[in-house]
């Protein structure tokens, strides 16, 4: 049995396929070189990942999105916000703001689930440590 | 063009927070599925974060006494290399020897030492592996991942939670006698510090 049969583990030429085709989509966008894409946070990745999800399934068209981020940056160039450059920062006001305008969500709605999910505590169901190994495999001798 | 991000988002913790909101919301409403999401955040998974664990090993194959004070305090230690942990959790390096081989799981969602290793791969979150490598540790590390643990060799899994998050320390591979730490780094993998595989050997 292989990795790919059981599901554990994708193989990798799907994953080299599945690279090149965002990074087609990703190429013709405005702002940040390869050092500004690079994900510090994974919360980046989740952002990057959920816009060409949304955009996948035909809520907006591409260019909407670029616009909309161009938009975000200028924004920030003109010094609008005063708030320190962070790429993904502007990717996530870009994704609300097509996501908005084609009626997908509203803001209000988005604040209050925020708010709903800082409520609950990280990892609320896992916050014991375990000290002792949960499983062992003897060995044999 | 609407403005929807009013509010300021002045930390990570809240800007996470919002992520995970708008996630929950688009698949609620049906426009993306988890899996859809997992699967295009999985072609850059190795990329993110700091993913500064292959020094650490490195430094501890070379300076025996790092490598005690890793194995005394990861946390501690990590925190030489100016490697901090999320919120102060505790990090535990388990040192694999020609005795015991330990691997790495969360059992119930997916507690990673990622300003360690960086993002967990996906397999990593996924029921098969989290529910199998408990239940059956040498038969998915031979099946999955292709990694033949000898029978001569006890194996243990950790359970990782958010309040102590355990990593790796793969031994070294033979060969490397000679090398450096910056050559001995290349061969440290993300697997072998999950446990899920060697590192890599200086010859392929």
């Amino acid at each position: 049995m292989t990795a790919s049969e059981t599901g554990v583990r994708p193989d990798a030429t799907t994953i080299g396929d599945a690279r090149r085709r965002v990074e087609t989509l990703v190429c013709g966008l405005p702002g940040g070189g390869i050092d500004e894409r690079m994900f510090n946070e994974p919360w980046e990745l989740r952002a990057f990942a959920m816009a060409v999800a949304a955009y996948h399934s035909g809520k907006y068209e591409w260019g909407e999105f670029q616009r909309s981020l161009s938009h975000s940056i200028r924004q920030w160039e003109e010094g609008n916000g005063g708030e320190p450059w962070s790429y993904y920062e502007h990717w996530l006001t870009a994704l609300e703001t097509v996501l908005a305008d084609n009626g997908v969500l509203s803001d209000v709605a988005l604040d209050d689930r925020t708010r709903e999910v800082m409520a609950v505590p990280r990892d609320a169901n896992h916050h014991k440590a375990h000290r002792e190994p949960i499983a062992i495999s003897p060995a044999i001798r | 063009m609407a403005g929807p991000t009013d509010t300021r988002l002045n930390t990570q913790e809240e800007i996470t927070a919002r992520v995970k909101a708008l996630e929950a919301m688009l698949i609620e409403k049906g426009i993306m599925t988890t899996e859809a999401v997992d699967r295009l955040a999985e072609i850059y998974e190795n990329e993110v974060g700091p993913q500064l664990g292959a020094k650490v090993v490195a430094r501890a194959w070379s300076d025996p006494e790092f490598k005690a004070r890793l194995l005394a305090d990861a946390t501690a230690a990590c925190a030489e290399m100016d490697i901090s942990g999320l919120q102060g959790e505790e990090m535990i390096a388990l040192e694999n020897t020609d005795d015991v081989h330990n691997l790495v799981v969360c059992t119930l969602c997916s507690c990673y030492p990622w300003p360690v290793l960086g993002l967990p791969p996906n397999w990593y979150k996924a029921p098969p592996y989290r529910a199998r490598i408990v239940r059956e540790p040498r038969k998915v590390l031979a099946e999955d991942f292709g990694f033949v643990v000898p029978d001569s060799v006890e194996i243990r899994v950790w359970d990782s939670s958010s309040e102590l998050r355990y990593w790796v320390l793969p031994k070294r591979p033979e060969g490397t006698e000679e090398m450096g730490t910056f050559d001995l780094a290349a061969l440290v993998t993300r697997d072998s510090m999950i446990g899920v595989g060697p590192a890599a050997s200086p010859s392929s």
